[in-house]
């Protein structure tokens, strides 16, 4: 463990310092620094899932804690501007500060994601790997107890059910709650028996011959589906760029907003199957990220015109599709997407364009965005909207009411509601918003959507 | 309204019986009833919901009138039953007693709908003389649906008796035990259902505690007790909210949401029905319970519910519905009018000639499209994962 504290706290120091940029690099971080702590953990004898899902919960807290949102500064000036935002009450904003406390202590954190996204994740394969041993030894171990079965019904008094039945039951505790489950479940826990999967005691009676090599096993199965998701990660591109072909067609004209790797990737691979078609980039202000990906388009050979932001209204009636990269997808079906985006969308709507997201399975968050203005947003540095000097006297702390009379707000997403996006493009291909809490139930546990143990 | 809706023939149907003074025996399974039979195993007053004057007597502010009348409905069929059921065959007296164990069970306020519906059916399954579990299924059969032909108007008495019946049918666990043991399990899951629907409360006010942040307003219609229970731990959390209650006519359930928030110390205002347009610009979110969530991802509810819910969509604000997962229901209505009408008297408190109509649905139907979001017990659900749930149950 004193090798992986390093390694660590180097990953959480980066963080917060913001020299990871972007959810797929940071996410492929994690992942990789993940694999390091399982591989370097030591695992006792028993309970050796529940010992791997406390050591990766432990980084999992500390990384998601580094998340820059969630400190004291930002956290007071995202509440200001919430509190001028409601029309301007003054007892709003009292409300909206003295809250703050409460919204710090229970709030989800949200910075980066991508990080929660993927130690999830990475719980959610410890699980599964756990529970197919397990059934798996159930099998063998049902074989040596059929012969006993008939004394034990008489013997014990309660019922005692089958190794099918049993492993029947183990594999409905990994699926989310369902109608069907809502009367199974709870036998198992009062009647006890001695395996219940993940829960702790799962090889009570397994024989010690094999316990070793079952330690091994289970982690050598984890570190093998970890490495699969790294994989998965750094392909994804890739996977949804083969789908490009499908939406974009032949002189289509395509909107985007920004840039986006996955955009890039998505738009030149439907250029290199020979499709021709024209994309306006709106340049993205502040940053002018726009800028970039329309000089990656022009080296690429494709027809690019370059917009305002504010031009995004008057163009939309010329486009066909509105494709973009997101930051997160929530449960909802809503994204997080760089600012800017909410305006596009209501843009598209407007003129029955369609507003296709395009997300790699990792961006993909098992929350819910309570109340995005506050939790969700980033506040970047006003440096990017105004040079240095350019605005000082307006901003001069020692006039009379004892702070500026002009506040800069800078942030760095919008939230964009379900009900604007058609359709989701992710590696695994086309989805409806409304059809993305079945996604995230194949790809998290249920247990692990609350990472951080909240004070009590 | 006929021509859109395809029920108008069953209404029609219902409408021809109804004026030639017959009972409604095809609401009822069992093969050809004897007239007197019928008579007993009918709900007493068909014209009036069993289901709302349950409500009523366990949530409402009861008028005294209102309650005589409650009570002259309600208080004439124990007695009828307990009087004829020596004479009636076995079969029908079981039948009966269903209906008698479910009523006793349903008096209780604490206890959900489904939760007496499940105990009845215990009942059934302990008093059963059957062997084998096919004996057993066919018995549970009759009696889940004389139970559910009794009060058409119950939707969660129907969904629990549904789902129980899936228990019994398909669960895996029960095709490897003998007979004995199954039918012991089977009580003792009736038995702690009660305590799931208890625990299904708690976890549905645990997950909306993320939703309601401080110094909101939130809006609810009638009285519903998860959502009692939400606003009750989101009080106990010490978070800073303002609740706007409806008034809830014609029971008046709003007045006793309003009368437990103010025990909470919860700052309170009362509204009368049609004063909601009018205060939804104040309100941040609204929450309501629900009678039953049907397949569409719809909710029915106590009358009102439909009209907030336009109104909330038309302003933007998000309305959240809390709703145990067992009064997910198989059904589909096209429309408003396209449900068994369940019907309640309205006490206007003058006399009204008699030359007047008067509307006394109790319930109305909110389509999906107006639900931001479900809170259940099996999670925080959009309304399109619902349709997901009930297939996968009765596929």
């Amino acid at each position: 463990m004193p090798d992986t504290h390093a390694l660590v706290n180097e990953f959480v120091i980066k963080l917060k310092k913001r020299k990871v940029e972007g959810s797929k690099a940071t996410a492929k971080l994690t992942a990789e620094l993940l694999r390091s702590v399982i591989s370097q953990q030591r695992i006792p004898h028993t309970n050796q899932a529940v010992a791997l899902i406390d050591a990766i919960k432990s980084v999992g807290e500390q990384l998601i804690a580094a998340n820059p949102v969630e400190r004291d500064g930002d956290k007071v000036t995202a509440a200001k501007v919430q509190g001028f935002m409601r029309t301007g009450g003054v007892g709003l904003w009292e409300e909206a500060t003295g809250g703050r406390e409460k919204e710090r202590e229970d709030g989800d954190s949200f910075g980066e994601l991508a990080v929660g996204n993927i130690v999830r994740r990475v719980l959610h394969i410890i699980r599964e790997e756990d529970l197919s041993l397990t059934t798996a030894a159930i099998g063998g171990l049902s074989l040596s107890a059929v012969s006993d079965d008939e004394d034990d019904v008489e013997q014990d008094g309660h019922p005692v059910l089958s190794a099918a039945a049993v492993a029947a039951a183990a594999r409905s505790t990994l699926r989310p709650p369902s109608l069907q489950t809502l009367l199974e479940d709870l036998p198992h826990s009062a009647a006890a028996p001695p395996t219940s999967s993940s829960g702790g005691d799962s090889d009570g009676k397994s024989k010690s011959a094999d316990k070793s090599s079952r330690s091994r096993k289970l982690k050598h199965n984890v570190i093998e589906a970890v490495n699969e998701l790294i994989q998965d990660i750094a392909t994804c591109h890739e996977q949804i760029a083969e789908q490009a072909v499908e939406h974009i067609h032949q002189n289509e004209v395509i909107l985007t907003l920004g840039s986006s790797i996955t955009v890039i990737e998505f738009l030149c691979a439907a250029k290199e199957k020979k499709r021709s078609f024209r994309v306006f980039v709106a340049e993205g202000a502040p940053r002018y990220q726009g800028h970039v990906l329309a000089k990656e388009l022009v080296a690429r050979g494709l027809q690019t015109t370059v917009i305002t932001d504010s031009a995004v209204f008057a163009m939309i009636s010329r486009v066909n599709m509105v494709i973009v990269g997101a930051h997160a997808v929530m449960a909802n079906g809503g994204i997080i997407a760089p600012v800017g985006l909410n305006m596009v969308a209501l843009a598209a709507q407007r003129h029955a364009v369609p507003f296709v997201v395009l997300a790699g399975i990792h961006k993909l968050c098992p929350l819910y965005p309570h109340n995005p203005e506050v939790l969700l947003n980033e506040l970047k540095s006003p440096s990017e909207l105004l040079d240095f000097g350019e605005f000082s006297d307006c901003l001069d702390f020692g006039s009379g009411t004892g702070y500026p009379l002009l506040h800069v707000v800078n942030p760095a997403f919008d939230y964009v509601p379900p009900k604007l996006v058609s359709l989701f493009i992710t590696d695994t291909g086309g989805h409806n918003a409304s059809y993305m809490y079945r996604l995230i139930a194949d790809y998290y546990s249920a247990d692990d959507f609350v990472v951080q143990r909240r004070p009590s | 309204m006929w021509y859109r809706s395809a029920s108008f023939i069953l209404d029609k149907q219902q409408e021809e019986n109804d004026a030639e003074g017959k009972p409604e025996s095809r609401l009822l399974s069992t093969a050809s009833p004897s007239s007197s039979m019928a008579d007993t195993l009918q709900n007493p007053n068909p014209q009036i919901s069993a289901y709302y004057q349950t409500r009523a007597a366990h949530h409402g502010v009861v008028t005294t009138d209102w309650l005589a009348q409650a009570q002259a409905a309600v208080g004439r069929d124990p007695d009828d039953g307990v009087s004829e059921i020596s004479i009636i065959s076995t079969d029908s007296g079981k039948q009966l007693s269903v209906i008698d164990e479910f009523n006793n069970w349903r008096k209780q306020p604490d206890l959900a709908e489904a939760v007496a519906a499940i105990r009845a059916l215990a009942w059934v399954i302990r008093s059963s003389e059957a062997t084998t579990m096919m004996e057993l299924e066919i018995e549970l059969k009759k009696a889940s649906d004389s139970l559910k032909s009794w009060d058409t108007t119950s939707i969660s008495l129907t969904a629990g008796c549904d789902l129980f019946m899936r228990y019994v049918t398909r669960t895996s666990a029960l095709e490897y035990e003998d007979f004995n043991s199954a039918k012991s399990r089977l009580l003792e899951r009736a038995e702690k259902f009660g305590e799931i629907s208890y625990k299904a409360r708690k976890i549905i006010a645990m997950l909306s505690q993320d939703f309601i942040f401080d110094g909101c307003t939130i809006l609810v219609h009638g009285f519903s007790r998860v959502v009692l229970e939400v606003l009750k731990t989101a009080s106990q959390s010490r978070k800073l909210f303002r609740v706007l209650c409806t008034e809830g006519r014609p029971d008046r359930t709003g007045l006793r949401l309003s009368n437990e928030l103010a025990k909470l110390d919860v700052p309170v205002k009362l509204l009368i029905d049609s004063a909601v347009a009018y205060s939804m610009d104040e309100v941040d979110m609204i929450f309501v319970g629900a009678d039953g969530v049907v397949e569409s991802g719809g909710i029915i509810n106590m009358m009102g519910t439909y009209q907030i819910a336009l109104v909330a969509k038309s302003m933007n604000k998000p309305v959240y519905v809390a709703a145990e997962s067992y009064k997910f229901a198989r059904l589909y209505p096209l429309d408003q009018k396209d449900m068994v009408p369940a019907l309640r008297p309205i006490d206007f408190g003058v006399p009204i000639p008699s030359k007047v109509e008067v509307e006394t649905s109790a319930r109305d139907y909110t389509p999906p499209q107006y639900l931001t979001l479900l809170f259940t017990d099996l999670g925080v659900l959009t309304p399109s994962v619902v349709s997901d749930e009930l297939i996968q149950l009765y596929l």
